[in-house]
This record gives structure tokens, C-alpha cells and sequence, in this order.
């Protein structure tokens, strides 16, 4: 099930009313279970198992942790966690592009394999719930977190619907404490709930999925487009997956919110941001918090000397990139950002000491994320490495029309009024319409679903792009 | 909780009167003219109405109607054949109606600027396939044989679905005094039309679907292409039996690239007339259909009235 779904539009508020209607904390525990592997279930209720085992897994590995003071037998205990969580996503996420590399080195070389590759499913959400559940886990061995005793919140904590499959990935210690206590009906957080999952509709459906078929076009076409057009794609589609996936994440902290829970806030305007550094505390932050957390400082972080620390980084970089898709891309993706984030941290933001530059630093910045998102969107290495030659070293200037025939003055106007609004309200992400006059906000709620009306877009593939990895 | 609720309601109530303000005022919406079955069980649009044909989100197509005495869409106010001068008559569906366009630069126009001599009289109905086009010559005879020349336009894969002519229900279950009340509302409309609706009554029956556990199963659909194609060429072979028509005077307007071969053999072996576009739209260098649907665009209808108005000046 989708957010922007018919299914979605009945399940939330015929779930949002039953759930208000337990008073109990266990059985509200169990409505959530239910209605989370009922929404998950919608899409593939087998892959349902390997959340179920996901579960069972590291509810008995905390409950040992707890019992267990042998530091042997605890780091034990929390390798099994880890060697099954990953083992799952390394087997449902990177099989096929561990044999495929395998075989390409090998043709590298001048031997031929033959090795079959599995026609395999990645269920949705998958790198998602076990990065949430391995927080648990480590956060458990670490002793930063009691391991709960109530299997119930555990289950809820981690197949918690909202956020099951594109994220915000919830820590344990946020989330986990909420499903204690039972929850009760805030007005207040119920609107600003509303109004949250209102601007996460309006950015997937009035910017993502409606620039969805120019991006698709120009990445398909790349080698026959002018370099104006590829600038516009690469542009485009920066606002693309910044919409789909902040549209997502608003949309997940707004139901949870309906439900009395808070989630962490997973964007932060991130292309008003200054340099790299500043975009990574920025976009996906709940994945980058997580990196940060169980990856870059227990290899040390940056108290070491500076080759360790750009060792650090690098590591932290590259597997972002790849924990995105099973696909060299990514890496590269990765790299590009490791790159572009070094000298940023070690002049240590220099930069946005003066002020003046600011305006000037986030174009920039911008720009050569932009440059980034090539990589990201492409199929292949080779189509990015043409795509970024022929945007560079083959200037050239074209009209370009619609794929769909709308007219393109349309687009340039929505996304400049787009970054002006979220200019604006970009002190508070969790508060899209800080409009203090009711009759100015309600024509602001009205405009932004009139945009949807306008722009929605029968043809375009609705699922959010996050859901692939 | 009870006042969350009664909020939302106000809210969903104030928005839905707001937007439907929008929706008229902007004109989103596509005017549906009303329709009939005449006294000749022939199916119709209601004569003397005029509107707008509006398709795609933020009008991107806008094409203006005005529907004749006759129940067709053209210029033409009524159509008065004589043994004194040439008229031709254009014979088809949504194609030849032209609501994607201004009544005033459609086919039958751009033709008659090509053929000074002649007057083009259009009798396009959206949804119409040979059965109807048919059973329109021969219901309105009377008229049809003071016309000089007539282009029947059929499309092979939608056209010849049936081989004998008999009111559908298609107009009931437009009327249905349900769908009456939603017509009423532009904003319903114009979601329709955009595929908002269609998501959520696709939705709701997936749901449905799903509640009852009937996925709907991929039937093997056993009928084969060919097996369609044949049924096809029989259905033209009856249809022609019921309605003889005129070989002389009709030409069929055709796309052979969708045709079975099969049947352009029988066309061709029963000395049918026709005017197969397929290769001029191939050559074209330029898209002759509009980008968002099927219907010719205006460089598509320039190019069949070239055609058709060679054709009848070779002739």
C-alpha cells in the first residue's frame, strides 16, 4: 500500500478511527501490529516472514544480551543479529550484483562464467526495517538502551507502518519509549499531522511525479538531447527525489503523528544548503545520523590521525552509496560526495563565515549535487559518464518540448515558487503553513490542492523512488 | 476527537465548494454535449448546442464545438443536399466528430479547402463503429443519395467488433440519474478526466478484489489475434450483406498498418474503394497525432485532406 493510494486514503482514516477507539496500551500495540502487516501485506504478504523473523530475532537477542555479561558471548550474540539482519538484505539486495560484478571481473580478465543470477524480489522496505532493527540491537550490546520485555511494542517498533517501509529509520530510543505508554488524542498534533501528510502529497504529486516524465525522457534520451536539455534533467531531478522522498517522509511523520507518535525529522531544506557537509545534516538525516552513529565512530570517527579519519569518511560514503542500490552508480555516487565532503571538513566551513558568499555557496552547492544526481539516476557508469560529457563539453542550446506535450513554461514556474515557499517556511520543517492568519492559511491549504488537481498525473508510475532500496 | 472530525468535515465541504468554484472559473472542465437515440434508432448529440471540448490537466487541449440541427458537429447549421452542387459526406467516429479541435479547421474543412467545388458535411459520433456508420447511410437515405461522394472512416481493430447494427446501452448507463447529479458538479468532471476518479474507482474495486480474495485472474485469453481478424473480416462481409452499399460512391478512409492482410485482400478482390493513410503517416517527418491521445492533430488532418482530395480529383 502506498501513501498516495486509494487503498492508503481508506485504510488511514478507518485505522486512524478504530485505533482511537481502544483504550488500552497493549491492544493499541496489537491494532498497530495488525494494521502495519496489513498495510505491508497489501504489497506482498510473504515477504511479511522476514519481518516477523526480523523481529523475533533481535526481541530474543536483546532479551540475551540483557541476561548475558560475558563481553564474548554478548559480541557473539550481537554478530548473529548482524550476520542475519544483513544477511537478508545482502541476499534479497545484492546477490545478483555480487555475481554479475564476479563475472564481470572475470570476463575482465578473459574468463568466461557461467554463473546464474536469481530472478529475486527485493521486498520493499527491507533496508529500511533492518537498519531500524540493528539500532536496537547495537544500542542493546552497548548498554545505551534496556532491552524491552514487551514483545508486543517491539513488534509494533519495528513493523510500525508509517515509517515500515522508506523510513524516517527510527531509533529504538526514540520510538520504542512511545509504544510504553498509551497515547492519547492531541488535537493539536493530530492538525499538524494533517497538515504535514497535505505538504507531503503536494510535493509527491505536484512536484515529483509531475516532473517524473520530463526526468524520464531526458535520461532516456541523453544521447540525442542538447546539454541545455541534460542541465534541466539532472535539475529536474533533483527536485524529483527531493520530493518524492521529503514528500514520503512528511507524509510518515504525519500519520504518526495522527497516531500520537513523533518521529525524527528526515529533511531539512537541504538544497539551501551551503557545501556538502551541510546537505548531509540536511537530506536523509535519519540515515546519515545512523551511519554516523554505528558506523563512522566505532571505526574511530575522527580521533585518529587524518589518514584514519578520511579513511572513515570514505567508508561511511561508499557504503551510503551503496546501501542506496545494488549498483555501481551508487557507489560512484557515494565517492562523489566522500570527495566533495573532505576538504569541506577538514577547512572546516570556512566558507560560511562570510556571509555575502552564502547566496552564491548554496547555487553552487546545488549545482554540483546536481552533478551527483547523474550518477544516481543513471543506469549505468558509462550513460552517466556520457550524460555528464555531453552536458559539460557539448554546449548547445534546444527547445525542449513536453514528452507529454504540456507546456514546459508550467514547470519553470511551479519549482520557482516552490523554492520560494519552502524558503520561506524553512525555519521549521515540521510546520509547512506557518501562516498565522486562518483565511490566508485556508487560501494556502486551497492552492496547494488545487496545484494537485492541476498537475496530477494519471499516466506516471506513482510508487515513491525511495521504495526500491 | 469529535471536534477533529467536525473540523475535517467543514474543511473537506468548504474545499470541495472552492475547488468547484476554481474548476468553473478556469473552465477546466470538458462540456459533454447530451446525446440521444433519434426517431430512426440512430445515436446522436442533441442538436444546436455549443461548448468547449477540454482535455488534459490545465486545458491542454482546448477545441470548440457547435453541434447542427443534424446532431453533428460542423459549420454546416443543417445539411440541405442538391442535385446542383458536389457535397461529400464524412462518415466516422471521434475521429471525424474532431471535438480534440475547432469545429472550424477540422477534417471535413480542410478538405473543402482543398476541394473548392465541393461542400463537406460531417457525420462523426465519438464511440460510433461500421455497424453505426452503417446503419446511419441507411436510416437517413433519403439524404444520403442527394450526397455525391462518401468517406466512411473505420479503424480495423475497433471497428468491425460487431456484425449486425442494434442500439447499445451505452446512453442508459451515461442517464443513470446517479451519474445526472455528478455531472452537475465540474469538479467531479473534470477529476474524472484527468484519471482522478478512475484511481479511485480502480482502487475501491482492488480493494474489493482483494477483501473478497478474487484476484481477478490473468485469464489465457484464448481467442488469438488471428482468430479476432477473422471475426473481424466476417463481421464486415455481414454488415456489407445488411446494408449494401454503394461501390462507387464510397471509399473507406483506412489505416492498412493495422489491417490484417486478409482482409485488405477481400477490400481489394471485392473492388471496395479505399484511402489507406498508413504510408503518408509513416513518411511523415512530423507527428500527425496530438501527443496526449490517438486523434489527429492539425498537420494529421492536413495530410488526410491532401489524400482524400487527390484521391477525388484523380478520380
Amino acid at each position: 500500500m502506498i501513501f498516495n493510494s486509494i487503498e492508503f486514503f481508506v485504510f488511514l482514516p478507518v485505522a486512524f478511527l478504530l485505533y482511537w477507539f481502544i483504550r488500552n496500551i497493549k491492544l493499541q500495540n496489537l491494532f498497530i501490529v495488525i494494521a502495519s502487516y496489513l498495510f505491508y501485506g497489501w504489497w506482498d504478504w510473504r515477504f511479511l516472514s522476514l519481518i516477523i523473523f526480523s523481529t523475533l530475532v533481535d526481541f530474543t537477542i536483546g532479551s540475551l544480551l540483557k541476561k548475558e555479561q560475558v563481553t564474548q558471548k554478548r559480541k557473539l550474540y550481537l554478530l548473529i543479529s548482524v550476520i542475519i539482519n544483513l544477511g537478508f538484505l545482502g541476499f534479497f539486495k545484492y546477490y545478483n550484483f555480487f555475481v554479475d560484478s564476479f563475472i564481470d571481473a572475470f570476463s575482465f580478465f578473459g574468463k568466461e562464467l557461467s554463473v546464474n543470477s536469481l530472478n529475486i524480489i527485493l521486498p520493499v522496505g527491507i533496508s529500511f526495517y533492518t537498519f531500524q532493527t540493528l539500532s536496537y540491537t547495537i544500542d542493546v550490546y552497548r548498554k545505551k538502551l534496556e532491552p524491552t520485555k514487551d514483545f508486543l511494542a517491539f513488534s509494533a517498533f519495528v513493523c510500525f507502518f508509517p515509517q515500515l517501509v522508506a523510513g524516517p529509520i527510527e531509533r529504538a530510543s526514540n520510538l520504542l519509549p512511545q509504544f510504553y505508554s498509551k497515547r492519547k488524542f492531541k488535537y493539536k498534533q493530530a492538525v499538524e499531522g494533517l497538515k504535514l501528510i497535505l505538504w507531503g502529497l503536494f510535493k509527491k504529486i505536484v512536484i515529483a511525479d509531475s516532473l517524473a516524465p520530463i526526468v524520464d525522457d531526458v535520461f532516456i534520451n541523453y544521447d540525442t538531447y542538447a546539454s541545455s536539455t541534460l542541465i534541466m534533467g539532472a535539475v529536474f531531478f533533483a527536485f524529483q527525489i527531493y520530493g518524492d522522498f521529503s514528500g514520503y517522509s512528511d507524509i510518515a511523520i504525519g500519520t504518526s503523528k495522527l497516531f500520537g507518535f513523533e518521529l525524527m525529522s528526515n529533511f531539512k531544506f537541504p538544497y539551501f544548503s551551503k557545501n556538502v557537509s551541510e546537505f548531509w545534516q540536511r537530506w536523509h538525516i535519519s540515515l546519515s545520523t545512523w551511519f554516523r552513529d554505528y558506523v563512522y565512530i566505532p571505526l574511530g570517527g575522527s580521533h585518529g590521525s587524518k589518514f584514519k579519519t578520511i579513511r572513515n569518511i570514505l567508508i561511511v560514503f561508499l557504503i551510503s552509496g551503496f546501501w542506496h542500490g545494488a549498483n555501481w552508480t551508487f557507489i560512484i555516487w557515494g565517492a562523489f560526495h566522500a570527495v566533495l565532503f573532505l576538504p569541506i571538513y577538514f577547512l572546516k566551513n570556512r566558507s560560511n563565515r562570510i556571509k555575502f558568499l552564502a547566496p552564491f555557496s548554496i547555487v553552487f552547492n546545488f549545482a554540483v549535487i546536481c552533478v551527483g544526481w547523474v550518477f544516481f539516476r543513471s543506469d549505468s557508469i558509462s550513460i552517466a559518464n556520457i550524460y555528464l560529457q555531453r552536458m559539460f563539453f557539448n554546449f548547445s542550446y534546444e527547445y525542449y518540448l513536453h514528452p507529454r506535450g504540456f507546456r514546459m513554461i508550467d514547470y519553470f514556474i511551479l519549482l520557482a515558487v516552490f523554492l520560494v515557499y519552502e524558503y520561506i517556511i524553512k525555519d521549521n520543517e515540521r510546520n509547512p503553513f506557518p501562516i498565522k492568519n486562518k483565511v490566508f492559511r485556508y487560501i494556502t491549504y486551497i492552492l496547494v490542492i488545487f496545484s494537485m488537481l492541476l498537475f496530477f498525473d494519471d499516466g506516471v508510475d506513482r510508487s515513491f523512488i525511495y521504495f526500491q532500496f | 476527537m469529535f471536534k477533529f472530525i467536525k473540523k475535517i468535515a467543514v474543511f473537506v465541504f468548504i474545499t470541495f465548494l472552492v475547488l468547484e468554484l476554481l474548476v468553473r472559473f478556469f473552465h477546466l472542465q470538458d462540456e459533454k454535449p447530451n446525446r440521444y437515440i433519434d426517431e430512426f434508432n440512430v445515436e446522436k448529440i442533441l442538436p444546436n448546442q455549443s461548448g468547449f471540448s477540454v482535455t488534459g490537466n490545465r486545458r491542454q487541449n482546448v477545441g470548440e464545438f457547435k453541434i447542427n440541427s443534424f446532431g453533428f458537429n460542423s459549420i454546416y447549421d443543417s445539411y440541405k443536399p442538391s442535385v446542383d452542387s458536389l457535397e461529400i459526406a464524412l462518415i466516422g467516429d471521434s475521429f471525424i466528430q474532431g471535438f480534440h479541435e475547432n469545429y472550424k479547421t477540422s477534417l471535413g474543412q480542410k478538405l473543402e479547402d482543398k476541394l473548392s467545388n465541393y461542400k463537406v458535411y460531417e457525420f462523426g459520433y465519438a464511440g460510433w463503429d461500421l455497424a453505426d456508420e452503417l446503419h446511419l447511410l441507411k436510416a437517413y437515405d433519403s439524404i444520403f443519395k442527394e450526397i455525391d461522394e462518401v468517406v466512411i472512416y473505420i479503424r480495423f481493430t475497433d471497428d468491425l467488433e460487431r456484425g449486425e447494427y442494434e442500439v447499445t446501452n451505452r446512453l442508459k448507463n451515461i442517464n443513470t440519474p446517479f451519474k445526472k447529479i455528478l455531472r452537475n458538479s465540474k469538479l467531479i468532471i473534470y477529476a474524472k478526466d484527468i484519471g482522478v476518479v478512475n484511481g479511485l474507482t480502480g482502487g475501491i474495486i482492488n480493494i474489493i478484489n482483494k477483501v473478497k480474495k478474487t484476484k481477478e485472474l490473468s485469464k489465457e485469453n484464448s481467442i488469438t489475434e488471428k482468430t479476432n481478424n477473422k471475426k473481424r473480416l466476417l463481421n464486415f462481409e455481414k454488415l456489407i450483406k445488411s446494408y449494401p452499399i454503394d461501390k462507387d460512391k464510397c471509399v473507406f478512409l483506412i489505416d492498412y498498418s493495422l489491417c490484417d492482410k486478409a482482409f485488405v485482400d477481400y477490400l481489394s478482390d471485392n473492388d471496395f474503394k479505399t484511402i489507406d493513410f498508413s504510408e503518408t503517416f509513416k513518411k511523415s517527418n512530423k507527428e500527425p497525432t496530438l501527443v496526449y491521445d490517438q486523434h489527429w492533430n492539425s498537420y494529421g488532418r492536413d495530410l488526410l485532406s491532401s489524400l482524400i482530395s487527390d484521391y477525388y480529383k484523380n478520380k
